[in-house]
């Protein structure tokens, strides 16, 4: 008797024990949360966070699969293949970027930083989500000429990576979606903002005489496009660049087939601009001081933007000046930030 | 005995519990999609002849069925939540939708869109029948593909004689989302999917390719809506 119900309560121990372990199953998904700090000044991210909430596990996801060449069809190709830390997230020496089996694209790689402000994606705007950009360098016959399903694939075979999708999302189920989620969480943290220009701004540090001077020659020439604090409009414009015959790249155009687009481009941001050469959407000029040459000979063009009628008419030190101030939105820290560096073991 | 009759009390209460959810899904409605060729199911890779004297073959044919709408006699209206379903003549599960509608009212119109809508095109990586690995997301313009047909026919002169129809297109005055209102015959939600009607119009030697969103490919979506009907049981034998 005494026997029997010993037997009766270890059954009823058990199932509890069996509905515990299962309520904490679900009470252990704890992923860390992180919050992306703002910069002080400047206007409210672009980015739905309500619908990507950022935790340490997904952004050491995304970091991972930022720097695996599984991306690739032949795994040889990782999306910082053409986006190194070291200059601003962007393909430096190249003026197209090349990508799997040494195919050649028509477009120079675009710098990562500060994406969470970024309404548009590409040198044409095609893209209209940051989740939603990593499909193109994923799918280009020139770039990784995978699918995001054999992604999905084969990253399910992995070793490593099950696991990793488990402590981001509490199960280890791989889909499209959560690649792209993992990519956006790895690419919101790339934020720059210590660079000098930024010290001064809060009165941590001043301009030399040479910069203070580069600074004002900038907001009266360049900032009505290249906008403070993230150097960048958003928006498309035309650089009274000649058209490159060997590519007839039309720009904006291509997207929204209205010819009033021809030859737009995303105006990019000009921060660490000292360190992502070569510039321009074909990277054309190797050079800063050939880009300002570039736009200190424009003017009295019709076909211009109105921002780029009035000549420039920069002297010779006038232009060492800018160049100067450029470099003072060198940011350092963010270039050699651990944290954005390839993940060791 | 106690302790075992407390066992045996919440077991059946878990039993109780679940069977609640089943009975709640079996009495849930069907929509039953036939995709077909004029009045025969579809085949891939068989040999049709079109109105235009095309002879064709279908290898792909995939779309969304989204924002399902019921509306009632007494002018009440259903809507499905987070109604988007993609249709795809390889997965015959595609084909039946559960509505999770429990009604006795007769249902007056059928309301649904063919594709994505623009909001959903903008909100990034989506899970489900719309993640990005379903093949119906374009990549250098995003966008969803509201409707993809693939396959072949003499009549292209094209590389294989393929052509593709990757119908989609968010922006205005592009936006190549197209809603239909179907009035059920009966209490039978069978809808018909005639692709002959989409080919009747087209020529297939002059357009056998349109990949971009555009004005091209809104035309192509108006060609699309012409395929929807609700099955008449009075006429067809079964």
């Amino acid at each position: 008797m005494n026997n029997s119900l010993l037997k009766i309560k270890l059954k009823y121990i058990l199932f509890i024990g069996i509905i515990l372990l299962f309520s904490l199953a679900f009470t252990f998904f704890k992923p860390t949360p992180l919050y992306l700090e703002i910069p002080k000044g400047w206007p409210k991210p672009h980015y739905d966070f309500s619908k990507n909430p950022l935790t340490e596990e997904g952004f050491q996801l995304g970091r991972q699969l930022f720097y695996d060449p599984i991306l690739s069809r032949d795994n040889t190709i990782s999306c910082a293949s053409c986006h190194l830390q070291a200059t601003g997230f962007t393909h430096v020496d190249h003026d197209l970027s090349h990508g799997i089996d040494g195919k050649i694209g028509t477009r120079n790689s675009m710098t990562l930083m500060n994406l969470a402000w970024s309404k548009s994606f590409m040198w044409d705007g095609g893209v209209n989500h940051l989740d939603v950009q990593p499909l193109n360098p994923i799918t280009s016959p020139l770039e990784m000429d995978e699918t995001l399903e054999n992604v999905v694939a084969k990253l399910q075979k992995s070793d490593t990576y099950p696991n990793l999708f488990l402590a981001a999302f509490g199960d280890s189920k791989i889909t499209g979606q959560r690649i792209l989620k993992a990519l956006s969480q790895f690419e919101l943290h790339l934020i720059t903002s210590n660079s000098k220009y930024d010290k001064v701004m809060r009165k941590e540090a001043a301009f030399t005489i040479q910069e203070q001077n580069g600074y004002a020659l900038f907001k009266s020439n360049c900032a009505s496009c290249h906008n403070e604090p993230l150097f960048t409009s958003e928006k498309f414009e035309k650089n009274g660049l000649p058209i490159d015959t060997t590519l007839n790249d039309i720009g904006r155009q291509k997207i929204t087939e209205n010819p009033r687009d021809y030859l737009l481009f995303k105006v990019p941001t000009l921060r660490n601009i000292q360190f992502t050469s070569p510039y321009m959407h074909d990277g054309r000029f190797k050079k800063l001081m050939e880009v300002v040459k570039h736009y200190n000979s424009l003017g009295n063009d019709k076909n211009l933007p109105k921002q780029l009628q009035k000549p420039m008419r920069l002297s010779d030190n006038e232009r060492v000046d800018l160049v100067a101030f450029l470099y003072t939105l060198t940011d350092t820290e963010f270039l050699f930030d651990k944290r954005f560096s390839y993940p060791k073991e | 005995m106690m302790m075992n009759n407390k066992l045996y009390f919440s077991a059946l209460c878990i039993l109780i519990f679940s069977m609640g959810f089943t009975q709640e899904k079996k009495d849930s409605l069907l929509v039953r999609l036939n995709l077909n060729f004029r009045d025969k199911p579809l085949e891939l890779n068989k040999k049709y002849i079109s109105e235009s004297k095309d002879t064709l073959q279908i290898d792909v044919f995939r779309f969304y069925i989204s924002n399902i709408k019921l509306q009632f006699s007494d002018e009440s209206t259903y809507s499905e939540e987070n109604s988007y379903h993609l249709i795809d003549i390889e997965n015959p599960n595609s084909l039946r939708i559960p509505i999770q509608k429990n009604s006795e009212k007769v249902i007056k119109k059928v309301v649904f869109s063919i594709g994505v809508d623009s909001l959903t095109s903008v909100s990034g990586a989506m899970s489900g029948d719309l993640d990005p690995t379903k093949g119906m997301y374009w990549a250098w313009q995003s966008g969803f593909i509201n409707m993809k047909i693939e396959g072949k026919s003499s009549s292209c002169k094209t590389r294989k004689n393929a052509f593709q129809f990757h119908i989609g297109g968010y922006l205005k005055p592009n936006y190549a989302i197209r809603t239909i209102e179907l009035k059920p015959i009966n209490s039978n939600l069978e809808i018909n999917v005639d692709i002959a009607q989409f080919f009747k119009n087209i020529q297939l030697s002059e357009i056998n390719s349109i990949m971009i969103p555009g004005t091209k490919a809104m035309e192509i979506a108006d060609e699309t809506v012409k395929m929807f009907t609700f099955k008449n049981n009075n006429f067809i034998n079964e």
